[in-house]
């Protein structure tokens, strides 16, 4: 999670995050938070095992050919194995896309990025809209 | 499915057990930017 690694710059806007995840909690711990210190993360991980809030969020499935024949997702499992990190299984579903929002102070949706295919925004972008979210609050 | 909320609707509400079972809403965080990140699969 890159925006763990760049804390300081959410928290120096008084920012909140939040992750949704929907595979089972102990896989969740087994995998994409492996080695992390749960009570050491300055935002919560929610799960969503029955997906509702996807939904509710507009979050599509993927067709297979946008996940399996997408050069990008091939890249970044390349990049994985280079810095010599070990490939898991994929969870429940490879399909379901996620996506990221920034929500301005009063409720609003400031910034919105659902997925379309295996790929997110940068982190930079995501805190520049938090950080006119602030300004505009 | 509704699509998914654009710049300036108001945010869909959320509300959700973390990992520990304790329940957080997105009301909670209301009045700081908060960013909201939907992951995709554990692997």
């Amino acid at each position: 999670m890159k925006v763990r690694d760049r804390w300081d710059r959410w928290a120096a806007i008084d920012a909140a995050a939040v992750f949704v995840v929907f595979d089972d909690p102990d896989m969740i711990r087994r995998t994409m938070l492996e080695g992390i210190d749960l009570d050491g993360l300055p935002f919560p991980v929610l799960v969503d095992q029955e997906r509702s809030s996807y939904e509710r969020w507009g979050l599509q499935r993927a067709r297979r050919r946008d996940i399996w024949l997408d050069p990008n997702v091939y890249k970044v499992h390349w990049r994985l194995l280079r810095a010599g990190e070990k490939l898991r299984p994929g969870g429940t579903d490879v399909l379901q896309l996620g996506g990221d929002f920034v929500i301005a102070p009063d409720g609003t949706i400031a910034y919105a990025r659902p997925q379309e295919r295996d790929n997110r925004p940068p982190v930079g972008e995501l805190l520049k809209a938090a950080r006119e979210a602030a300004a505009a609050g | 499915m509704p699509a998914a909320p654009s710049p300036g609707d108001v945010a869909p509400s959320l509300e959700l057990p973390d990992l520990n079972g304790v329940t957080i809403a997105l009301g909670d965080l209301a009045g700081r930017p908060v960013l909201v990140s939907f992951l995709r699969h554990a692997g």
